[in-house]
């Protein structure tokens, strides 16, 4: 077997053994879900139901005329409490539908579909319907994705999965392959590419297995073994190894012929085109060396993260740090009242002794940023120059072009927080350009 | 939620930390220059013993006042004021008296490196700044001498050999040990001229560590072995002895002072070996490699301006838009 990978990166400690072996199980509903209205990118949605409204599982609660935009729905039977802003997971409160659960939930009555008869407008509408976005945590617009201004010659399911502790992609790889493999094809239809290639990390040789005994003698289809390095998983580092084309700065995929989706992006595809069924519920891994259980669940959007910790057993002693999504470009959750959204691949529980430390010392420039950084930048010093005010070569040395892996920070030997400076660094530089303007 | 006795720690993004510190760094320089000073040691004895502990204490003590000074936290526990200690006494001959090491430690970790800003912010490699600051300072040091009090009777006699360095021998032209002792082991010069194999086993040990890269140490010596040809020197001689390997392992690869990429390791690693062999035959026979390695720091943001690497997919950007503007008309008509 071929293994393929991009220049630099880091090998990180995988720490999928926690839950990599656990099916996929359910936990019962909560008592009240909160949907934000504004989980994706691109423009808000603006609520469609007001409070004592009754809704269903499925029923469209939120939309938007703009283009670049996703629906948001319902994820159970309710009734309305409250539109309002609540606590989102990155801090900031974003308006949202509250729903009380109903007790009694009634079996959703999905529409069968032939999907192969379904026309690329079709497909289009249906994932636009179903109000799917990226579920691999970028929360991108996916029938936006999928209608590329410029020819397209592969399609990439990301299945990489690369940020360690997340195995919810890789549970599905092997309990849906079906799905993934019938939602590929529909978004490979919907960009009309002549190539399906599956990029999958080495770490995962059951799901290596169980997609090369599906596809095995199909001509277009193709499994490309991935080393197992981060940020494997970021688009451009996926699209270098598997077809050895880079996205030139400020490119999008599209531009060298490549659109990627991830897992279970596909999957919902697959549900929205066989079934009409919306982006509602999703696959996602509670896991950490401080959870109790760790497991992979499917939950409804918009479910507490506190309720599904408390359902998957808690913490194993004493809380350390709660983190919603991966470790490396999670985000870190001071109250446990925001929920599970679309982008939402992971909930992780880590022990006081698992949490980083925060002090942080000048940069020695050791250079280890620079012999990681997968996008060959100076994280050095576009730290320094952001903590020292001078966001002008802060821009110089490529802090624009960050999409804020993680890696430097990893490797600084001097604790530094490159991301938070990068962060800060991109709102400066932008207000500079926009005033230059 | 309702729990509101739950702490929970916020940071930003990434939650994950590799075990390198800077003070694992700093104590693995220190462990790789441990054959070196027990070599040193196993010849000067005592002599040794006393430079060592004298620079490792005016380290730490000019860092913690310094800090003091400043208001700042104190930064021993990085380990960088000892590793600057240690080489500023290797850089010294055994009979060196102990307030000029002193001096120059203090000079070396107190204004180059504290009063630059800390570790980090030092543009030169603190303990050459210290060495070369006192060479400059020696006019005044007839008049210190007068006033300290020589240590010399209380540790011992000194072996005669050891007063003439091997390059200033090489100079002379007379008495030179041969390639081999220089290389396995000899008494002569500094205390890290004793052996050229303790030094070379430290470098490994960094490069295996991977807190030094290739490029400068193999820029650098091959600089400096192609040059001495050049000028109708014996290039091995001029590798093995004086304070090139020192340098070439231990000094010009300071993470600090020393560019960032492969390309520009390579022109400050070649630049320096250059400059050693221009001083050594110009000058005079010592002290060019401390020289040269502070004059190339001085260069370092320049190299790595100019050899600042293109992002991902700029190279392949600027391919395809020379091809499509390179595209011949008629195979397109």
């Amino acid at each position: 077997m071929t293994v393929k990978t991009f220049s630099q990166g880091v090998f990180l400690p995988h720490y999928k053994e926690f839950s990599e072996k656990k099916s996929i199980t359910t936990i019962p509903l909560p008592k009240e879900v909160v949907i934000p209205l504004h989980q994706h990118t691109g423009a808000p949605c603006r609520a469609l139901v007001k409070p004592g409204d009754e809704v269903k599982a499925g029923q469209r609660i939120g939309e938007s005329d703009a283009f670049v935009s996703a629906y948001v729905h319902a994820s159970v039977d309710g009734k309305v409490t409250a539109v309002e802003p609540r606590p989102y997971f990155t801090g900031t409160n974003v308006e949202s539908v509250v729903i009380e659960v109903d007790a009694k939930q009634s079996k959703p009555a999905w529409q069968e579909r032939d999907t192969s008869k379904l026309s690329i407008d079709e497909i289009r509408a249906a994932i636009k319907d179903a109000g799917i976005v990226g579920m691999g945590g970028a929360a991108f617009p996916t029938h936006v994705k999928l209608s590329p201004p410029k020819p397209i010659d592969a399609f990439i399911v990301n299945a990489c999965e690369c940020e360690p502790f997340l195995t919810c992609d890789h549970r599905m790889m092997l309990e849906m392959t079906d799905m993934l493999l019938e939602g590929a094809r529909l978004a490979q239809k919907a960009v009309s590419a002549p190539k399906l290639i599956f990029g999958v990390e080495t770490n995962k040789p059951d799901a290596i297995q169980a997609l090369n005994s599906k596809i095995a003698g199909e001509a277009g289809v193709e499994l490309v073994a991935l080393d197992v390095k981060y940020p494997q998983g970021s688009e451009k580092q996926l699209i270098k190894a598997v077809l050895d084309r880079e996205v030139p700065p400020g490119k999008l995929p599209f531009d060298v012929g490549v659109v990627v989706q991830n897992v279970a992006t596909c999957i919902a595809v697959y549900e929205a085109c066989r079934y009409g069924k919306p982006s509602i519920e999703r696959v996602l891994t509670v896991t950490g060396d401080g959870a109790a259980k760790p497991q992979n669940v499917l939950v409804k959007m918009g479910t507490p993260i506190g309720h599904i910790i408390e359902q998957c057993g808690g913490f194993k002693g004493e809380a350390g740090k709660v983190i919603m999504g991966g470790p490396m470009t999670g985000w870190a959750q001071s109250r446990l009242d925001t929920s599970i959204v679309k982008g939402s691949s992971g909930i992780l529980l880590f022990s006081p002794a698992m949490v980083a430390e925060t002090e942080h010392k000048a940069c020695v420039r050791c250079g280890k940023c620079v012999d990681h950084c997968p996008m060959f930048l100076y994280p050095n010093y576009i730290s320094t120059y952001a903590e020292t005010g001078r966001f002008d070569l802060a821009d110089e040395w490529g802090a624009m072009d960050c999409f804020e892996c993680g890696v430097c920070v990893y490797v600084c030997p001097s604790n530094r927080p490159i991301v938070q400076f990068v962060r800060e660094a991109k709102k400066q530089i932008a207000a500079a350009r926009a005033a230059r303007n | 939620m309702a729990d509101k006795n739950l702490t929970l720690a916020i940071s930003s993004s990434p939650h994950l930390r590799s075990p390198d510190t800077v003070s694992n760094a700093m104590r693995d320089v220190l462990l790789a220059l441990l054959p070196i000073t027990l070599v040193s040691i196993y010849f000067f004895k005592l002599h040794a013993v006393f430079l060592i502990l004298v620079c490792l204490a005016a380290a730490a003590l000019t860092e913690l006042l310094f800090r003091k000074v400043m208001n700042k936290p104190s930064s021993l526990d990085d380990g960088s004021a000892l590793v600057t200690g240690l080489l500023v006494a290797l850089c010294f001959g055994p009979s060196t008296a102990w307030w000029t090491a002193a001096l120059c430690t203090f000079i070396g970790v107190g204004i180059a490196k504290e009063l630059m800003g800390g570790l980090g912010w030092n543009r030169f490699n603190p303990a050459l700044f210290g060495r070369v600051s006192v060479i400059l300072l020696v006019p005044i040091f007839s008049y210190l001498s007068s006033i300290f009090v020589s240590m010399r009777p209380y540790l011992g006699e000194i072996d005669m050999v050891t007063q003439a360095t091997p390059l200033a021998l090489l100079k002379q032209g007379v008495g030179m040990p041969g390639l081999f002792d220089l290389f396995l082991a000899f008494p002569g010069g500094a205390l890290a001229e004793t052996s050229a194999l303790a030094l070379i086993l430290g470098g490994i040990y960094l490069f295996y560590k991977e807190h030094i890269t290739w490029e400068i140490p193999v820029s650098m010596i091959v600089a400096v072995f192609v040059v001495a040809l050049i000028f109708g020197q014996n290039p091995l001689y001029h590798v093995l002895a004086g304070g090139v390997l020192l340098g070439a392992f231990f000094m010009a690869t300071d993470w600090v002072t020393s560019p960032i990429t492969s390309k520009g390791k390579l022109i400050f690693g070649a630049a320096i070996g250059i400059l050693v062999i221009v001083f050594r035959v110009g000058l005079g026979p010592t002290e060019g490699t401390a020289f040269s390695i502070l004059i190339m720091n001085a260069f370092v943001p320049y190299i790595d301006r100019v050899t600042k690497r293109p992002k991902f997919g700029e190279v392949a950007a600027s391919q395809s838009a020379s091809v499509s503007a390179g595209r011949p008309v008629s195979k397109t008509s």
